[in-house]
Order: C-alpha cells, then structure tokens, then sequence
C-alpha cells in the first residue's frame, strides 16, 4: 500500500463526506438553530443583558451569516477528522470485515462506528440546540461526552478482540458483552447537567434532524471510502496476504 | 523463499506513517471544530482573539448539529 496514495484517499473520502453533511444541516437543522437563537435572543432582551437595538441585529447578522456559512466548511473539516479516524480503522480492520467486495466492507464499518460512536452516545447525551446548555458546565459536558464516545468505541475494540478468541458460534457472546458492558456505562455516566429550558418540540425536531445529518455522513464516508478503495487498491480486492 | 513472504506481509501492511499522520489530523479536526473554547477568551479580550472568534463562529453551527456540546 502506497502511503501517499492511503493518506489522499482517506482525506478526500472525509471532504466529500464532510461536505454532505455539512450541506444536509444547512438544509435541515439550520431551520431550528435561527428558532432556537430566536428565543435565546428573546431570552436576552427579557433578562436585560441585550437591547433590542438596531445595533444589536447589525451585530447579530454580522456573525450569524458568519455561523451559518460556516457550517459548510465545519462539516468538511469535521469529515476530514472523523475521516481519518475512519481511514485508520478501515485499512487495520479491512482483512478482518466480512464482505466481498471494499463498499460492502467499507459500508459496514461506517454502519459499526456510526452506532458505537454516535447512536450510543447521542442516547445519553443528545444534541442540543442553542439556548439549551448553561456556558459554565460546556467543559464537564465536553468530558462526559468525549469519554463515553471512547469508552463505547475502546469496548467495542475490547469485545472484538475477546470474539476472536471464541469459537465461530460464540461469537455472539462479544456481542451480548459489549451490550451488557454499555448498558452499565450508560446508566453509570452522570446525566447532562443542564435543564432544557427551550420547548420540547423544538429540541426533539433539532434532535431528529441533528441526527440524520451525522447519519448522511457516515453513510457517505462509508460509499465514497469504499468506492475510492477499490479504484486505487483493486490488486487487493480478492487477494489474502498470508 | 522467506525473502517473497516478508515482501507479502509488508505490502498488506498498513503504513505506520499513514496512521501517525492521519491520527494527527484526527485530533486537531475534532479540536477545531468540536471542543475549541477561544471564544470564551474572544468576549473578554474582543479584537485581540479575533482568530479564535473567527474559529468559533465559523465552528458553531456544526458544532450543535454535530451533538457536540456547546452554549
Ligand atoms: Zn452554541
């Protein structure tokens, strides 16, 4: 394997990926972001903090336009990061994927980490929209976060490193280990600290379309990444280096 | 006879450079876009932390999307 030519792949697979997801929650979360940076700013002019100032909303639109192109670009730096965690994990793990062919192989592990490392997660600590969170405890929330993010994708590791020392029909005794293992972390995390003080509707909707948004690039890495790879690395497609 | 297995082996390995580089890019993406706080140092020191403002505003909307804590 060429060096150069896995790093490029890898790196262009999460710009696609990113650029899609960054264009889906410019389509359909950015909707409940401005209702939700409505109400916060409401929530400003009631408290007495802010003004309701022609100055206030020159200001506002200045960094809003900011905020909301940014979003793009976000979403393909995002793709890059997250697509070279996944870039790593697809080239250590590709012999062991079951498939016949990179997309299938591909597809799956985006399907395995997009639910270890997002859908577990983001059942216990669930996007939220602006307005929500209190600014003192984003430090404590970004641990609680980030380690149940790792702990979900190390035990994931853990449990499919146990599988392969178990016979093919137990296999299925990792699978249960990892479930019992998470069940116990999730219920043992410390809840988010923060009330919701936005209408529920508004999170719930923000939630559901937060999601389809991270759920479009993890399908999308998995396509373009697996599509790439049979392109640049076809010798490899049925070959088994022993 | 052992010279062509090692030349195997080594061709289906993955480079140990590749993985360092991209680990790299792994944690300085997430960095930026999921867990930068320089816009907590932007309202106190406005001007002077521009960039960080500037990474911020750019980040935020992602960020939320993302589930990545935020405000
Ligand atoms: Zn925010």
């Amino acid at each position: 394997m060429k060096t150069s030519l896995f790093i490029i792949i890898v790196l262009v697979s999460g710009a696609f990926a990113g650029l899609v997801h960054g264009t889906v929650n410019f389509a359909i979360v950015e909707p409940y972001l401005e209702q939700a940076i409505g109400i916060e700013n409401q929530n400003l002019f009631a408290s007495g903090e802010e003004e309701d100032t022609p100055e206030f909303w020159v200001e506002y639109e200045g960094y809003r336009t900011w905020q909301k192109s940014g979003q793009i670009l976000a979403g393909v730096i995002l793709g890059v990061s997250v697509g070279s965690l996944f870039g790593i994990v697809f080239a250590l793990s590709r012999n062991a994927l079951p498939g016949n062919n990179d997309i299938k192989k591909s597809l799956l592990l985006a399907g395995i980490m997009w639910f270890t490392l997002y859908i577990i997660p983001f059942l216990k600590y669930p996007a939220n929209p602006p307005t929500v969170g209190e600014g003192e405890t984003v430090i404590l929330r970004s641990i609680l976060y980030l380690s149940f993010i790792a702990i979900s994708g190390f035990g994931a590791i853990g449990f499919y490193q146990l599988s392969k020392r178990l016979k093919n029909n137990k296999k299925v005794v990792a699978l249960l280990g990892y479930g019992i293992f998470i069940s116990a972390v999730f219920f043992a995390m410390p809840e988010n600290p923060d009330k919701i003080t936005a209408p529920m509707t508004l999170v719930n909707e923000f939630r559901l379309m937060s999601a389809l948004g991270v759920t479009s690039f993890w399908a999308s890495i998995g396509i373009i990444l697996g599509l790439f790879w049979r392109k640049v690395f076809p010798q490899q497609e049925t070959t088994h280096y022993s | 006879m052992s010279e062509t297995r090692q030349i195997n082996v080594s061709k289906s390995q993955v480079p140990k450079l590749a993985i360092i580089a991209l680990g790299i890019i792994f944690a300085a993406g997430l960095f930026v876009v999921g867990f930068d706080q320089g816009h907590v140092f932007s309202l106190v020191y406005g001007e002077q932390a521009f960039t960080d403002l500037y990474i911020h505003e750019l980040t935020h909307d992602m960020r939320h999307a993302a589930g990545f804590p935020c405000h």
